[in-house]
């Protein structure tokens, strides 16, 4: 599984994924902290509609955090101010990095929390649909 | 009288700061930051609008600093912000991956998708409750409870539709058309200070996060009469999308391998104006073009304004101030125009001694003159 798809079911999804993910590397090797989590800034660069051009939205608020796992680096990246999930991101990004034999196994767990992640999406906005205006034409004489 | 500089007032600002706190706590009543968060999402759109940073809980302790005064709290967010990292940017976020939450066109009826209200207050008769004068949590509780059961079960499989943009559904039609990307790096006015003319970055990054008021007011004065034009929402919407990186450690640019970081709410309206487009032999053709506007949050008026002003400034007629680039981009920004009105209640003590040095002289000069004056009278009157 590609890194976007993966690092958007882990942050949307509920967080007893990424927590149990990241325990199996913890107990099984030695991570080696490289950049403690801590906050930091992301320049949201937009691409507008009336001439396609590019130009910066404004910055988001992020926590960050580097690990090492079997020399591979791994990063934890994440809105708002979250050092425990930024924490537990890098170490999943690390093991998949280093090519683990562990994350064989945790790419079915990841879909099915991608579909209800979907599913909870589809909810929402069929909610907000009913809220979709109904016309009706009224008669002309 | 020669000019004096003075110091001190060590004492007197160090119980003034505890007034200030004093002001803010003392009936006794803390505001819980969670609270402000929970129930003022206007505000804080707003503020981190204005702020030009993104994060609910660190607007929400602003506005609790600030006792609720929006200039201060972005104010106090804009220099926190000056105190972190910038650690990456993001790709280019793209508004049609929005997940919907209102959309409205004025301009078309029958939009593909429909027209889907969302959460606004436009429809509401603006009649004060003052049932929330003692509204509680378990109010909320029992209310959420019974909206939830009114909803219902939807069983909803697969992702939520992508709606399409009402722009798309114009450049189909032919009645408008589709420019090229153009994917010249943005400038940045947090890095490098504005210059004139300015590029199209650096003005809709300025407008952006300009103050509301401000952006709202040179837009209505587009519409009455200081600017030529009249404007059709073509199309609202509201929502979040999602923002994407780079891997930092690596040299390619593949989407797919880049990190999701989460999603940001925003507000996006696309201002659709007639225009003549020149053709060949000297003639003439009505096309639509768009004036565009993006903010953080749900700020509806905000994003509207922003996109008249977009035109607006596209225009360039220096006839119009609302067209002359440098009236609206250096007098739109919060922190910079509520910044040089807060500068004029500092001590001015040596300009204004100058000030009086020069009324006295010309006083003394006029005294003297008329002394004269009188003299001479005197003298031919002998």
């Amino acid at each position: 599984m590609k890194r976007k798809q993966r690092t958007e079911i882990l942050i949307e999804g509920a967080r007893e994924l990424a927590a149990r993910m990241a325990q199996v590397i913890a107990d099984r090797y030695e991570v080696k902290l490289v950049e403690q989590p801590s906050q930091g800034l992301v320049m949201v660069k937009v691409r507008e509609t009336a001439k396609r051009s590019l130009f910066y939205l404004g910055e988001v608020l992020v926590s960050e955090c580097k690990v090492q796992v079997e020399g591979s680096m791994g990063i934890g990246l994440v809105k708002g101010h979250d050092h425990e999930l930024a924490y537990q991101l890098a170490l999943i990004d690390a093991a998949y990095q280093a090519g683990l034999e562990e994350t064989r196994g945790w790419d079915q767990a990841l879909l099915d929390e991608e579909a209800r992640i979907d599913a909870m999406r589809s909810q929402a906005f069929a909610a907000i649909a009913k809220t979709k205006v109904d016309f009706e034409t009224m008669d002309v004489d | 009288m020669g000019y004096v500089a003075v110091k001190g007032g060590t004492l007197a600002i160090e119980e003034s700061l505890k007034r200030i706190k004093f002001e803010r706590i003392k009936q006794g009543k803390v505001l819980d930051v969670s609270r402000i968060e929970g129930g003022m999402r206007g505000l804080i759109d707003q503020i981190m609008s204005e702020s030009s940073l993104y994060d609910e809980t660190l607007a929400a302790l602003a506005i609790k600093q600030a006792e609720g005064s929006p200039e201060e709290a972005v104010f106090l967010l804009r220099a926190y912000r000056s105190t972190l990292p910038r650690k990456h940017y993001s790709r280019a976020v793209h508004t049609r991956e929005m997940r919907v939450e209102r959309r409205i066109s004025a301009s078309f009826k029958d939009i593909p998708g429909g027209q889907i209200l969302g959460a606004s207050v436009d429809y509401s008769h603006r009649l004060l409750d003052f049932d929330l004068m003692h509204e509680t949590d378990e109010d909320a509780a029992r209310w959420l409870k019974a909206f939830a059961d009114d909803l219902g079960s939807v069983n909803e499989a697969g992702r939520p539709p992508e709606l399409m943009k009402v722009m798309d559904y114009l450049i189909e039609q032919g009645l408008m058309i589709s420019p090229a990307d153009d994917n010249t790096e943005p400038d940045d006015v947090t890095r490098k200070s504005i210059t004139f003319p300015a590029s199209r970055s650096q003005k809709l990054q300025v407008l952006t996060r300009g103050q509301t008021g401000t952006v709202t007011s040179l837009a209505y004065a587009v519409i009455r009469g200081y600017g030529a034009l009249h404007p059709t929402v073509g199309e609202l919407r509201v929502g979040s999308v999602p923002v994407c990186i780079d891997d930092p450690l690596g040299s390619g640019s593949d989407d797919e391998d880049s990190y999701y970081i989460g999603e940001i709410k925003v507000t996006e309206a696309e201002m659709l104006m007639s225009a003549a487009v020149a053709k060949e032999q000297g003639g003439k053709e009505l096309s639509f073009e768009i004036g565009y506007g993006l903010c953080y949050g749900q700020n509806e008026t905000k994003a509207i304004a922003m996109g008249i002003l977009d035109h607006s400034l596209e225009q360039g007629d220096s006839r119009f101030p609302t067209q002359d680039q440098e009236f609206v981009l250096y007098h739109i920004d919060s922190v910079e125009s509520t910044g040089f009105m807060s500068h004029l209640k500092l001590p001015h003590y040596v300009t204004f001694q100058s000030k009086m040095n020069d009324v006295r002289k010309t006083k003394m000069g006029a005294a003297a003159s008329r002394a004269g004056e009188k003299e001479e009278v005197e003298e031919i009157c002998k």
